[in-house]
């Protein structure tokens, strides 16, 4: 019998842990008959941006965490977070790692490391305190609060004026009138427990932004398992993992929308905002698809097949 | 697997020895890390710990409160504050005694530590209470006391390492402490009349002032109110954040200095390098925390400990009980902030699955804490006193400290049987 | 046992009486303070100027936070050239305090070599960690300064820390033997 161990960094009651990393652990197992099982330690080895290099390094086994606390490392993810691209984060993942498994891989982003999956949340909705959803200039000189990374340009370009500040803040910024709205997906509003704070929401056809997540295994772990075992380990991981994650976001983002029914009124965009949106945010989407020509794959033909591979599985294929 | 109690021997023996608290968690940490995932994987999480909790923002407010508080030193808030309370008191029996804990509370609100809180205090305080003819022992231990709520009284350091440990609000955390702090004043001023009833002293007492010199003295307490209210009323008007309120408060101090007249270039680099010194002191037990932690992490030690405090029932009132008792004991030979550092981690996540509410428990450590910088035989603030008046012997200071240890057992007896009393501003 | 008081008597008294500060903390000392001095009072000033431009003219401070996130780290690690010439690394001395004084100078001088040792893997790892983090190009999230420089940084100051608490006790040691 192997164990492994699995760092992780968020309470154990978050459903990226209960209903992705567990299960994942337990699938492991299963499917090598018992020989290899997991132990996911009690507290964190250290501060979120830190679990990549731990699983490149061997400090833990399996790793998972967000692509982004490491600014500058991953050029690749831009694919999978750019505005527009799916209203489903099942959909976008398993599009997401199709696209990983023949194109992006090769720009050796992941080399130090076994991929296990590659995924995205549900679509990032603009939320605010107040205002009317249908202003053609709705995020105006509105302070919004954000991470790091695209979702900050997309909020500048569009006239808000970003607030900074780790996710954990959001509750503070929002709740002291620091921040008058979110870019947030509908399971983050819930599970922060914003819904208080804010009335207005706006859903974004394809979603305003998105966040790419990895789970990933030390290399030198995976190499010492027999053939059979590593076979077995593949069977339940990659794009499987990748959909069962991208499940879970879909899930909880539906549960975080009716956790808004009569306390948010949330509404589409109309369609004189998407135009004016997306002509404002095509010079950001065409830069960051540049970017992601740096690493020496293709980029735009690599957007190109996100967008078909999303479409043939919206189509149902 | 199970060889952490080696790892804490060794860590104990390393301590008494007198090797830097800092290294000793280091060392033993990476050791025992080590044991278990080997000497490569051990060694890159080293760096990791080292390099990546020294860029945490919320870890910024440490410098910037510590600088508020060096610079509210600086400007001469603390005599100004101890005036007025005076001036209110010195017609009642051990009037200036309870000046002193009104003032300890008063400057705690603008300073982070106990330990700063009790240095400065002695310095303004105890001279003219000896001149009153105080006896040393109710003097000395009404300041040590008064000192102990400058961790309890926002801004607090010690709270801020407990949320950073826990993933609590920082700046509930500061609400919460409010109420607790009155009635840790409120305690220690009865404490004060207990000692005089106990010890049947008798005080002279002075002359009392007529209200419109009482309300003129309050004219002092005005920079240090005004600073108060600047930190607190920007967090609730929602101006800026608990975490950015540290830097903010850090410059109103520092306006505070200009205007009291009390800037120069040479004190500002003194202040600085203060800052600076004492910043990199306790970043560096915090790394060492940490390695250490992440042995316990990985050690099973927190399982352990579980199943021992699982010997004593599972109801959530003897679990408080057990964890008073293993602090007041921890907190009579281990020094605060490495206390806070050792067991916080082990105990927080018992406490929340108890479904306690960790800002309630946050305040619960800090009160506990606050004990052991006044019990023997390790008692931080009592060595304060004593390097600043180096001719009272110890053993007076802890005699005195009695009855306000009392009071503050009391206190958290209090707060556990009515824990809205800690919640009801948050 | 000592740990951080706000500050000791000596500099409350030096700083109120304004006393040039080389007296006090020597050159090295005013060099480290002057530094460090900018470096918090940056810190501080970032703040402010992020809450008064965000509030009242709706133009906070882009990277404000990781700004100060890296002034953070680089205090930290400027500071433990300050404490270590200061020898005032925190310890616990309970029962150091009843040992006889002859043995003091050894014990000193072994707790030195042993601090010292520590910051020195440490500044090997984090030497080690910035190469790798330069490796990818990590940088910070919205201004993408390159992280790696800042490792190095750490690393020399670990390293000078580490030399500097294990040298001066064992000054000490030897000076005693010699005299
Ligand atoms: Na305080
Ligand atoms: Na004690």
């Amino acid at each position: 019998e192997t164990t492994i161990t699995v760092a992780n960094w968020l309470p154990p009651s978050h459903p990226l842990v209960s209903d992705v990393i567990v299960p994942m652990t337990e699938q492991i197992k299963e499917a090598t008959g018992g020989e290899v099982v997991a132990n996911i330690l009690p507290a964190p080895l250290g501060p979120p941006g830190a679990h990549f290099d731990f699983a490149v390094n061997g400090v833990a086994d399996i790793t998972f965490g967000v692509q982004g606390y490491n600014p500058g490392r991953f050029k690749t993810t831009n694919i999978a977070e750019i505005p527009f691209i799916g209203d489903s984060a099942e959909v976008t993942s398993v599009a997401y790692w199709r696209v990983w498994d023949s194109m992006l891989k090769q720009a050796g982003e992941y080399d130090g490391v076994k991929v296990l999956a590659v995924f995205t949340h549900g679509p990032g909705e603009i939320f605010l305190k107040d205002g009317d959803a249908t202003a053609p200039d709705l995020l105006d000189g509105k302070k919004l609060r954000v991470g790091g990374g695209i979702v900050h340009e997309v909020a500048s370009t569009l006239g808000a004026v970003p607030v900074e500040g780790p996710s954990s803040k959001a509750y503070e910024l929002l709740s002291q009138g620091v921040a008058d709205g979110i870019l947030f997906p509908y399971e983050s509003v819930n599970f922060f427990k914003l819904i208080p704070q804010l009335d207005v929401g706006v859903s974004v056809p394809g979603g305003l932004y998105n966040t790419s997540f990895y789970i990933v295994m030390n290399k030198a772990k995976f190499d010492s398992l027999t053939p059979e075992q590593q076979a077995a380990i593949d069977s339940v991981t990659g794009e499987a993992l990748s959909r069962m994650a991208g499940q879970m976001w879909d899930d909880v983002d539906a549960k975080g929308l009716a956790a808004m029914e009569g306390e948010i009124t949330v509404t589409p965009a109309t369609e004189a905002q998407m135009a004016s949106w997306q002509s404002a945010l095509q010079p950001v989407i065409d830069a960051k698809i540049a970017q992601v020509s740096e690493t020496g794959v293709d980029g735009p033909a690599a957007y190109q097949m996100l967008r078909d591979e999303i479409a043939k599985l919206e189509s149902g294929e | 697997m199970e060889h952490w109690p080696v790892g804490m021997a060794i860590l104990g023996v390393l301590l008494l020895l007198g090797v830097p608290i800092s290294f000793s968690l280091a060392g033993v940490g990476l050791v025992g890390v080590a044991s278990i995932i080997g000497w490569t994987p051990a060694l890159s999480l080293l760096g990791s710990a080292f390099f990546d909790n020294g860029r945490d923002y919320s870890l910024s407010v440490l410098p910037l409160f510590l600088m508020m508080g060096n610079f509210v030193v600086q400007s001469g808030v603390a005599n100004e504050l101890y005036n007025s309370a005076y001036a209110w008191l010195r017609h009642r029996k051990g009037g200036l005694a309870t000046a002193t804990v009104i003032a300890c509370g008063a400057f705690s609100s603008v300073c982070g530590s106990s330990m700063a809180t009790a240095a400065t205090m002695t310095r303004i305080a105890l001279p003219s209470m000896r001149r009153f003819g105080y006896p040393d022992q109710l003097s000395t231990a009404s300041i040590a006391a008064g000192g102990t709520l400058g961790i309890l009284i926002p801004p607090s350091v010690i709270l801020v390492f407990y949320g950073i440990m826990t993933q609590q609000d920082i700046g509930k955390l500061f609400l919460a402490g409010i109420i607790p702090g009155v009635i840790g004043i409120i305690g220690y001023a009865i404490a004060v009349r207990i000692t005089l009833k106990l010890g049947k002293i008798d005080l002279p007492v002075e002359e009392k002032l007529p209200l419109i010199d009482r309300f003129r003295a309050l004219k002092g307490t005005a920079g240090a109110l005004a600073l108060f209210t600047f930190v607190m009323g920007g967090i609730y008007l929602g101006v800026f954040t608990p975490t950015e309120s540290a830097g903010m408060g850090a410059g109103g101090a520092l306006l505070l200095v200009i205007l009291q007249r009390k800037f120069s270039l040479n004190s500002m680099l003194i202040v600085l390098y203060d800052t600076m010194k004492t910043t990199a002191m306790m970043f560096f037990i915090l790394f060492g925390a940490l390695t250490f932690t992440n042995y316990v992490n990985m050690s099973g030690m927190t399982r352990d400990i579980q199943a021992f405090l699982a010997l004593f029932g599972d109801s959530r009132l003897s679990f408080i009980l057990v964890i008073l008792v293993i602090y007041l004991v921890l907190g009579c030979v281990l020094e605060s902030l490495s206390m806070i550092m050792l067991t916080v981690p082990v105990f927080y996540p018992i406490a929340a699955a108890q479904g306690i509410d960790l800002i309630w428990f946050g305040i619960f450590v800090v009160m506990v804490t606050e004990i052991s910088y006044i019990t023997p035989p390790v008692g931080m603030n009592a060595f304060v006193l004593r390097s600043v008046v180096p001719d009272v012997r110890l053993g007076t200071i802890f005699k005195g400290l009695g009855p306000f240890v009392v009071m503050d057992v009391l206190r958290v007896g209090l707060l556990t049987l009515v824990p809205s009393l800690v919640l009801l501003l948050t | 046992m000592r740990q951080p008081v706000l500050m000791d008597e000596k500099q409350q008294e030096a700083a109120r009486k304004e006393l040039p500060p080389g007296k006090l903390l020597g050159p090295a000392g005013v060099a480290l303070a002057a530094l460090g001095g900018v470096m918090l009072t940056a810190m501080m000033g970032l703040t402010v100027c992020d809450v008064i431009g965000r509030y009242l003219f709706n133009s906070p401070i882009k990277g404000a936070a990781e700004l100060t996130e890296v002034l953070l780290c680089a205090t930290i690690f400027l500071g433990l050239g300050a404490v270590s010439l200061k020898e005032d690394h925190v310890t616990v001395d309970l029962v150091t305090d009843k040992m006889p004084s002859f043995i003091q100078p050894y014990r000193l001088a072994l707790a030195g070599l042993f601090s010292g040792g520590v910051l020195l893997v440490v500044s090997w790892r984090l030497w080690i960690y910035a190469a790798q983090i330069g490796g990818y190009g990590g940088s910070t999230t919205n201004l993408a300064i390159p992280i790696a420089p800042l490792g190095y940084f750490c690393a020399i100051c670990a390293a000078l820390g580490g030399l500097i608490t294990a040298f001066l006790p064992l000054k000490r040691l030897v000076a005693r033997h010699t005299v």
